[in-house]
């Protein structure tokens, strides 16, 4: 059973799916802002707001206010991207009532007392310095650097050390504010909940928010320079490296998206697709590789993903780039496209096979703002693209020249080879992984 | 005649050699599912566990072998033939066994573990059939060659790079193990040494296959929306030709008593120093298991548990404190890892750490703490079973390592019943200074070096 309540007025949007499978809730309270939000220099600033709601909420410590979800069977995370806020959780279906209680108290009553922030801040700066012992995390970071440039998509929306550091409680009070209001709002219930007694969930909070004003997202839209640039991120000691290659991609709204996503497919979207079969399959020089075409209200980008050893880093991002050349210049084949759609519509089935996959879908379009009827259209469009479409969204809206490479290893080992190995290269960057 | 009776009776008067179906049990599986149990002539169990939330089905195998079925010298084979299970069948080239269930819209993937390895592939209902002849055929019909094998071991090598040798915690964890275990077989990594992957060759790959991969040491689990006479005669008529094999006799070695603290020290290139701390826990059929796994919980579970409220937020001296106790077939580890923050020292984990583990020796945990890891370990278990896959997973884990496919629920039962006195006499036989093993790690970058080095 599923229901979604419209947004009238100041309303907020209310989705619901009822599944009565197990006796679990999973809620979403959702605001249509996020990290974007965040003053120029003061990177991390609107997560450190969601994590200090979460902390202080009616005037509770952090103790406390941990204490009270754990013991009720509940899990509750604020997760904040470039363009939301979302505080996530579920919960056994006994304590729902009280999980909504807690909720209401965050959100729409916490403290926010300073001395906590100093802990919280503190806290960030350790795990960002955590962060770098990811590699994967540091490429995909730097390569949203690099290909974002100077557009509000670079920055991070887990922050940096400057930017946390230099966060105030005046500052996360005036956000909070600003941001925190009915009209931002949308709440998504699913599982062992039913629409009326999840309308009455979202009332309790709605109802304890001021109306607000709606912030429209005036992001532009990101442009790519032109050039094949290489960004080398400098780490001790690796035996192999982490190779991110891509630049712009798709918007949900382009008339050629599902094409785009189709061809996407069997370029590098599956472990048969062209990418695993000629990196990994028949030179098994990554454990994985594969390609993708994220979205979010503006366009996102189009990345190539490996993780080969040191020595073989410059011959395996050659091919990637012969691949992606070959992808432009004759497109996938006629068999391919036919394997493609055949994958996605029937794999389809994993994307619904859950009341909270489904409910997230529907909370996904709503904050996204994609295009009417994006996910209930879905197979139909799939279904009609062509490989004249499939082929033409390849060209146009990928590039094999306009590119940005982002390598995380040691530059000492394999740098020289790297750069020698891209042809047409613009430009080579060196930064040291720790970077802010 | 009971209709299952009857439609048994029908599978098995057409049924190949090996390929007579026998219902064995029904078990409750939850308050809403109950699992059945079959076994074929050749010893091959199905586990069915109808669930029609959605029109989907989880189809998982499970072999009763893992890292600890290995040898010195040979470690990791378990690992790299599972990779190789996903290469060419007799009658089919390499690549077509993925290209036809991802045609058919399946989710698949595999994995291994030092007790067990498993094949998951999650299928459109309709798609049930070809999942059932693909898993047959390479059950029994699979073809190793040279280039494959060798291929396969650099991406097995890759993956360890990957995991291990540029992750710090992938490392650390290695060489714990390696250090708490003297003789038993736990003491490799389920990866394996590299020197190892490299040295593999296509016999050893084909001896292995021979040896494990039997019906007679496997176990189908499958969950979602099937009918289960249709079911039956599929698995009847593609698995009902294989015959069973002799499986050899584990070379168990038991792990001596450890009595003496073991202490290693590494530098790794990260900006802050890790300490890992392994204590020698019960097997996961171990009646204290539960109660240590509970107290953990308490005392490392969540936000609200003592340690992370000590270390992260009271003291500010970790960025991450995390603590699991193994689920193995054998007794195995109580693991700890936790990452200084700049400017502090792995001692100064290690002191803290102390301190709240002794206190735990001391006094019984309070009732609002069990109360709530008793709160923690139901939402736990609910949330890994919204999908089939998340049922199948749960249900083959416990059948494999306990032999209980329900045991999930059974331990949620038993959680309800432990009282402050079990978890006092787990940390009591437990925590104890003299069974554990260390592994502190020194920074090569960042504050923490530049500390140790003025």
């Amino acid at each position: 059973m599923s229901a979604t309540i419209q947004a009238q007025d100041s309303e907020p949007a209310l989705l619901v799916e009822t599944s009565h499978d197990l006796p679990l809730v999973s809620v979403s309270v959702a605001f249509r802002r996020g990290a974007l939000d965040d003053p120029e220099g003061g990177e991390g600033s609107v997560r450190l707001l969601g994590r200090l709601m979460r902390r202080s909420a009616a005037g509770r410590s952090a103790e406390q206010n941990d204490a009270l979800i754990e013991g009720m069977g509940g899990g509750l995370g604020a997760d904040v991207t470039h363009s939301t806020i979302v505080f996530h959780g579920s919960v056994i279906a006994r304590s729902l009532d009280r999980f909504g209680e807690l909720l209401v108290d965050a959100i729409a009553r916490p403290s926010l007392p300073d001395e906590e922030l100093g802990r919280l801040q503190r806290e960030t700066l350790a795990e960002l310095s955590e962060t770098l012992d990811d590699d994967r995390s540091l490429a995909r970071r730097w390569f949203r650097k690099t290909v974002f440039s100077g557009h509000p998509y670079a920055r991070s929306a887990a922050g940096t050390r400057k930017g946390v550091q230099g966060a105030t409680i005046e500052r996360l009070r005036g956000l909070y504010e600003r941001l925190i209001c009915r009209n931002n709002l949308v709440i998504a219930l699913s599982g062992d909940v039913t629409p009326e007694r999840a309308a009455r969930f979202a009332e309790s909070i709605a109802s304890a928010l001021p109306p607000g004003v709606a912030i429209p997202d005036e992001t532009p839209e990101p442009t790519l320079a032109a050039g094949r640039h290489l960004l080398f991120v400098d780490k001790p000691e690796r035996t192999q490296t982490q190779i991110l290659i891509g630049g712009l991609g798709t918007h949900a709204s382009d008339p050629d998206h599902i094409a785009l996503a189709v061809a996407n497919t069997a370029f590098g979207g599956t472990f048969t697709a062209r990418l695993m079969q000629e990196v990994r399959v028949k030179r098994g020089w990554s454990y994985g590789a594969y390609s993708s075409l994220p979205i979010d209200r503006r366009r996102q980008a189009f990345s190539m993903w490996t993780f080969p050893k040191a020595a073989d880093t410059a011959a395996c991002i050659k091919l990637e780039l012969e691949m992606l050349e070959a992808f432009r210049r004759t497109g996938l084949k006629k068999s391919e496209l036919s394997w493609a759609k055949r994958y996605l519509i029937r794999s389809h089935a994993f994307a619904i096979d859950t009341a909270a996959k489904r409910v997230g879908m529907k909370l996904d379009s709503n904050l996204y703002e994609l295009p009417a009827g994006y996910y209930e259209g879905y197979l139909d469009a799939l279904q009609a693209v062509t490989l004249e479409q499939a082929n033409r969204a390849v060209s146009e809206r990928l590039s094999d020249e306009n590119l940005r490479i982002t390598v995380v290893g040691t530059d000492a080992v394999v740098g020289n080879d790297v750069r020698s190995a891209i042809e047409r290269l613009a430009d080579s960057t060196t930064v040291r992984y720790d970077e802010d | 005649m009971s209709n299952r009776a009857a439609r048994l009776a029908a599978i098995n008067e057409k049924a190949p050699e090996f390929g007579a179906v026998s219902h064995l049990e029904t078990v409750q599986f939850g308050p809403r599912l109950h699992i059945d149990r079959f076994a074929l002539k050749n010893g091959l169990e199905i586990l069915a566990c109808e669930d029609r939330t959605a029109p989907v089905v989880a189809f998982h195998t499970w072999f009763r072998v893992g890292s600890r079925h290995e040898r010195e010298g040979k470690t990791g084979l378990a690992h790299l033939f599972e990779h190789l299970m996903f290469n060419e069948v007799e009658g089919r080239a390499s690549g077509e066994f993925d290209r036809l269930l991802e045609e058919a819209g399946a989710e698949s993937n595999a994995s291994t573990w030092l007790d067990w390895t498993q094949y998951n592939i999650a299928i459109p209902k309709e798609k049930l059939g070809l999942v059932v002849g693909l898993e047959a055929e390479r059950m029994s019909r699979l073809v190793l060659r040279e280039p494959q094998v060798t291929s396969e071991k650099e991406v097995v090598a890759n993956e360890r790079r990957f995991r291990v040798d540029d992750d710090v915690e992938g490392a650390v964890s290695e060489l714990l193990w390696a250090t708490a275990f003297d003789r038993h077989a736990y003491r490799w990594p389920t990866i394996g040494w590299m020197k190892d992957i490299e040295g593999f060759t296509t016999d050893d790959c084909a001896a292995f296959y021979r040896t494990y991969y039997a019906p007679n040491n496997a176990t189908i689990i499958v969950v979602g929306d099937y009918s289960e006479g249709a079911l039956l005669e599929k698995i009847s008529k593609a698995y009902g030709h294989i015959g069973p094999s002799a499986l050899p006799v584990e070379d168990y070695q038991a792990e001596p008593p450890q009595t003496s603290e073991r202490k290693r020290e590494v530098k790794k290139p990260t900006p802050t120093e890790k300490l890992a701390i392994g204590y020698h826990a019960p097997a996961l059929g171990d009646f204290d298991h539960l109660a240590l796994s509970l107290l953990v919980d308490v005392l490392f579970g969540g936000r609200a548990s003592r340690v992370h409220q000590r270390l992260v937020r009271q003291k500010e001296l970790a960025a991450d404190v995390r603590a699991s106790v193994g689920p193995f077939r054998d007794p195995g580890l109580f693991e700890i890892y936790a990452s200084a923050r700049e400017g502090h020292r792995a001692e100064e984990l290690l002191t803290e750490l102390d301190a709240e583990l002794q206190l735990a020796c001391e006094k019984p945990v309070t009732d609002e703490e069990l109360q709530r890891a008793r709160a923690r370990t139901e939402l736990g278990l609910l949330s890994g079973l919204e999908t089939a896959e998340g049922k199948a997973s749960t249900i083959g884990f416990y059948e494999t390592v306990l032999g209980r496919p329900a045991a999930a629920f059974e331990r949620l039962d038993a959680v309800r019943r432990l009282g402050p006195s079990d978890l006092l006499r787990a940390a009591r036989r437990y925590f104890n200074a003299s069974s554990r093993s260390i592994v502190l790690v020194r920074a090569e970058l960042g504050a923490a070096s530049d500390k140790a080095a003025e």
